[in-house]
């Protein structure tokens, strides 16, 4: 996920200058002196997050309002949050999983339990977001943004100002033959076929997977790249013409120069939703003002501040209420109420389960 | 060998380049080879050579030619991630290449010099960096740095940069180490003989003799260990934390995003650092010999 | 001659134990835990369990994975023989050019070699894209064309249909031609610079031609020199994983990108560390290969 995709000059500013004054040589000690992070001296919250995913002032805003200063680190997936976590925690407190690897952490032991009370702020969520089935009781997670996939496409290339509102027209259909890129998430590729052919995005039967793997392969001469989450690079650069991606990714597309000339719809079968989560992982050295740090990120008006920055859909019915119409009434951004409803959470099922995916994704692109 | 050269260039033509048409050994001087270097050439340039004039172009996402800007390169310096990126990488290079260069001059001077048991054993691991796939490597430089030996994060710059400089190390210093054998392999043993016999202790010899005859190997060594170390992408990528991009892999994600020329300016200031580096390399290569000689 | 240890056994220890303990502890040791890896079995989602079973050894050979083998190694056979055939001439016609021009060909070949591989193949991208400059190019000789045959009184040529230059496994074979040409130029040069000329002297004035005396003199006698530009234009090709990853399209998938998946997605270390153990052995034995030629060229000569 091209997470903040909406980035415009987010401000790391001062660990830069301390990197640079050190290279330089001006002054080693102040960059020894920026060391915060891990030391669990001081007071101090280690924040792990998506790459320009947060608003350019909530961290500084989160110091004045404390007092307490957050160290923000970056990673691009979820696969490097685990990787990176699997061995141990080496000293972050809060977060950002997806919803499936919530429940993949929680499994194994390598998340906390929240504690409620100290985050009052709960109440601000939407009533569908105070409670969810991959965090039963959001024992783990707090909600922090939602996604979709969808159907990115150029207008001009759609027969009869036609929109494309099938999966049909990415997984089973020549129509658009070399002019389609895919995703090469297994899992979510699989599930949305699943969802194409009238199941669940979750416990899909084994005859199931093996049909899929044969639409896929019959489709795949039609296909030009399974892509790494740059559909919308490969749309703007004229290569494809219609490409699976997140809303938010393609809401980019349509903010920047020539946008006009895409648009992005959530298929009518019904679609993948995600949430990126806050968690407080095992093993964190600031437990209390981690808390405190989640519970301000809920907050109405530092939501708002952050939503402004990073245009993702928020499960914050106070920050919602905060941001102006063009916001909650974009149709990239919150999708149809009729096909939301058709949509689902995409359910951890297991190592072995992704390990499934992983081969039959595998034997799609070997064949 | 001294006596015949005289007579070799006497009876054979060949070598004479002074002649009218092509020697029959000047193939660099018939068409179809001509044909054939330059093409290679143009194949090699001219992707690096338009990406670098499109740096200068002022459409975003055009490819056709709007005028000229330096807009790109005012955004490539101000993006700070980018810039820190940068400044890890040249860090990461530079660290690389000093121990590299000692690590490989030692390694060099162990094998042309000693005779031990389980030698050859020793020359097989050292060439194995060399030739083991990146991304095997990379994969283990990973499982080693989760598992066996964790990398403390939040320490201070550069310490932070200590996994990924571990790894580049290990694979540059073999490179060097090869390198400077083949320097060695010239030297003159009884020079150090005699310089030992005239009461001058190890080190002595060592740091005044063998030293100055290995400096060429040296510094082409350290060329090879900082181009390594700021080329590599796959092992960075598989050892690199959330607090240690580097520029090719900030380069990367970069791409993931969008194609900006943005990329491209900072593209071409890494392509002309390398350039200039490499330039003052071979020149300090191609001075040293001469003067040693005189 | 070479000093046993035991004379200068201080000068010994401290001039080898830097870089043996560094090799054995920042390169043997990683390779072995990852080897280790490859016997174990995953007990859970973070924990892996060594029984010494071969389970990942048996799944790694499936035809699945065989057939993926397979394909890296014709990608980096057919990489290795383009290489070779653009770069024989090239270094050919280096070796024997005057001394000056010889420095600044090398200088040329070599400078694509010191930029960066990921910033290179971006540039390639740029290049072949569907409305990059190649094809930009096309198209303006084909307007141009097209203008000139009305103006001659003949049909217009149709609508110009951009070529597809990336996302398939050609791309990938030109994107690793690209990347390592001077990884074979460099070595074929050396050896055909130390070549004793005086032999195709003999055979031109014999009265061969220039094609009959490269192929059946200089070929065998640049042999060893052939050999490792083979070899080391042949193992990076054959791991490779950034050129499938950018410029391949949906079959263009290689073993690397497979064993990348195995590490961060799947989350199953000991089959990745099965497979890239595999590719290990695969390179083990061009080294093998390439040293015999080399014994054998030696032997002869």
């Amino acid at each position: 996920m091209a997470k903040g995709s909406f980035r415009r000059g987010i401000s790391r500013r001062s660990l830069l200058q301390q990197t640079g004054a050190a290279a330089i040589g001006i002054s080693l000690a102040g960059g020894v002196a920026a060391c915060g992070g891990g030391s669990g001296g001081g007071r101090v919250v280690n924040f792990y997050n998506w790459d320009t995913y947060i608003g350019p002032t909530t961290l500084d805003d989160f110091r004045t309002a404390t007092g307490v200063p957050v160290q923000m680190s970056l990673f691009a997936t979820n696969d490097e949050l685990f990787a990176r976590l699997r061995a141990g925690n080496p000293g972050f407190d809060v977060i950002v999983p997806s919803n499936e690897f919530v429940t993949r952490m929680s499994q194994a032991q390598m998340l906390q339990e929240l504690d409620h009370a100290k985050i009052p702020n709960i109440s601000n969520l939407l009533p569908e977001f105070q409670d969810a089935a991959f965090d039963p009781g959001r024992r783990y997670s707090m909600p922090y943004t939602w996604l979709v996939l969808g159907i990115g496409y150029r207008k001009a290339a759609m027969p009869n100002g036609m929109v494309p509102n099938s999966w049909r027209y990415l997984f089973d259909s020549p129509q658009f033959s070399q002019k389609l890129a895919l995703l090469s998430e297994s899992a979510d590729l699989i599930r949305l076929c699943a969802k194409y052919l009238g199941h669940s995005v979750n416990n899909i039967p084994d005859a199931m997977l093996s049909q899929i793997e044969q639409m896929l392969i019959r489709q795949k001469p039609h296909v030009k790249q399974f892509h790494q989450d740059n559909g919308q690079d490969l749309l703007a650069s004229g290569e494809v013409d219609i490409v699976l991606e997140y809303n938010g990714d393609i809401a980019q597309l349509m903010n920047a120069e020539g946008g006009d000339a895409f648009d992005f719809v959530v298929p009518q079968e019904g679609t993948l939703i995600n949430s990126d989560c806050l968690c407080i992982p095992t093993g964190a050295p600031h437990v209390d003002d981690a808390h405190a740090f989640i519970n301000y990120l809920l907050d109405g008006e530092a939501g708002k501040k952050i939503t402004e920055e990073i245009l993702f859909p928020t499960p914050n019915a106070a920050a919602r209420e905060l941001m102006p119409d063009s916001y909650k009434n974009n149709p990239v951004i919150f999708p149809p109420a009729d096909v939301m409803a058709k949509s689902e959470y995409g359910a951890f099922e297991g190592d072995e389960r992704a390990r499934l995916y992983e081969e039959i994704f595998t034997r799609i692109s070997a064949a | 060998m001294a006596d015949e050269a005289p007579t070799a260039a006497a009876t054979s033509p060949a070598p004479n380049r002074v002649k009218e048409k092509p020697g029959p050994l000047e193939y660099m001087r018939r068409w179809p080879l001509q044909l054939i270097v330059g093409l290679t050439l143009l194949f090699l340039y001219l992707p690096l050579i338009t990406l670098m004039v499109f740096s200068f172009n002022t459409s975003r996402r055009n490819i056709v030619w709007q005028g000229f800007t330096t807009d790109w390169y005012v955004r490539a310096f101000n993006n700070e991630s980018l810039l820190q990126a940068f400044i890890n990488s040249l860090t990461i290079a530079f660290l690389c290449t000093i121990a590299s260069v000692v690590l490989g001059a030692l390694a060099a001077v162990m094998l042309w010099r000693f005779r031990f048991p389980g030698k050859t054993v020793v020359e097989g691991s050292l060439a194995l960096p060399i030739v083991v796939p990146e991304i095997c490597m990379g994969v283990a430089m990973l499982v080693f740095f989760a598992r066996v030996m964790p990398w403390p994060t939040g320490l201070p710059w550069p310490l932070n940069l200590g996994a990924i400089t571990i790894a580049h190390i290990s694979f540059a210093f073999p490179f060097v180490a090869t390198v400077v054998r083949a320097r060695l392999a010239s030297f003159n043993r009884e020079l150090e003989e005699a310089a030992k016999d005239l009461g001058a202790s190890e080190w002595r010899t060592f740091w005044d003799i063998l030293v100055p005859h290995m400096q060429p190997g040296l510094i082409a060594g350290a060329l090879l260990a900082f181009t390594l170390s700021l080329d590599d992408f796959v092992i960075t990528f598989f050892t690199a934390g959330p607090d240690t991009i580097t520029f090719p892999v900030k380069v990367y994600s970069m791409l993931r995003f969008s194609v900006t020329p943005e990329v491209n300016a900072a593209s071409t200031i890494l392509i002309v650092v390398t350039v200039i580096l490499t330039a003052v390399g071979l020149n300090m290569q191609n001075q040293t010999p001469a003067d040693k000689k005189a | 001659m070479e000093q046993t240890w035991r004379q200068a056994k201080a000068a010994f220890a401290a001039v080898s134990a830097p870089p043996i303990v560094w090799l054995l502890l920042f390169f043997l040791v990683p390779l072995a835990v990852v080897w280790a890896y490859s016997f174990g079995v995953n007990s859970g989602p973070v924990t892996i369990d060594f029984t010494g079973t071969f389970a990942n050894y048996t799944r790694a050979l499936e035809p699945l994975y065989v057939g993926i083998f397979w394909k890296s190694l014709i990608v980096a056979t057919l990489t290795t023989l383009l290489c070779l055939i653009v770069g024989f001439p090239v270094a050919l016609a280096i070796a024997f050019s005057s001394p000056k021009a010889k420095a600044w060909l090398l200088l040329l070949i070599m400078l694509p070699f010191w930029t960066n591989l990921l910033i290179r193949t971006f540039a390639l991208i740029a290049v072949l894209r569907e409305n990059g400059y190649v094809n930009a190019i096309l198209e303006w000789m084909w307007t141009h064309a097209s203008g000139l045959m009305t103006l001659v009184g003949l049909q217009p040529l149709g609508d110009f249909e951009p070529l597809t230059l990336l996302y398939n496994n050609t791309a990938v074979v030109i994107g690793l031609v690209y990347v390592h040409l001077p990884f074979m130029v460099l070595p074929l040069y050396s050896a055909l610079d130390r070549m004793d000329r005086s032999l195709m002297e003999a055979s031109l004035d014999l009265g061969a031609g220039h094609l009959r005396t490269i192929w059946s003199v200089v070929v065998p006698l640049a042999a060893p020199g052939v050999a490792s530009g083979v070899l080391i234009t042949f193992i990076p090709a054959l791991g490779a994983y950034l050129t499938p990853d950018l410029l391949g399209g949906t079959d263009s998938q290689m073993i690397a990108n497979v064993i990348e998946r195995q590490f961060k997605r799947a989350n199953d270390w000991p089959f990745g560390a099965a497979l890239s153990f595999l590719l290990m052995y695969l390179t083990f034995i061009a080294v093998a290969v390439q040293a015999l030629v080399q014994r054998r060229s030696e032997r002869r000569g």
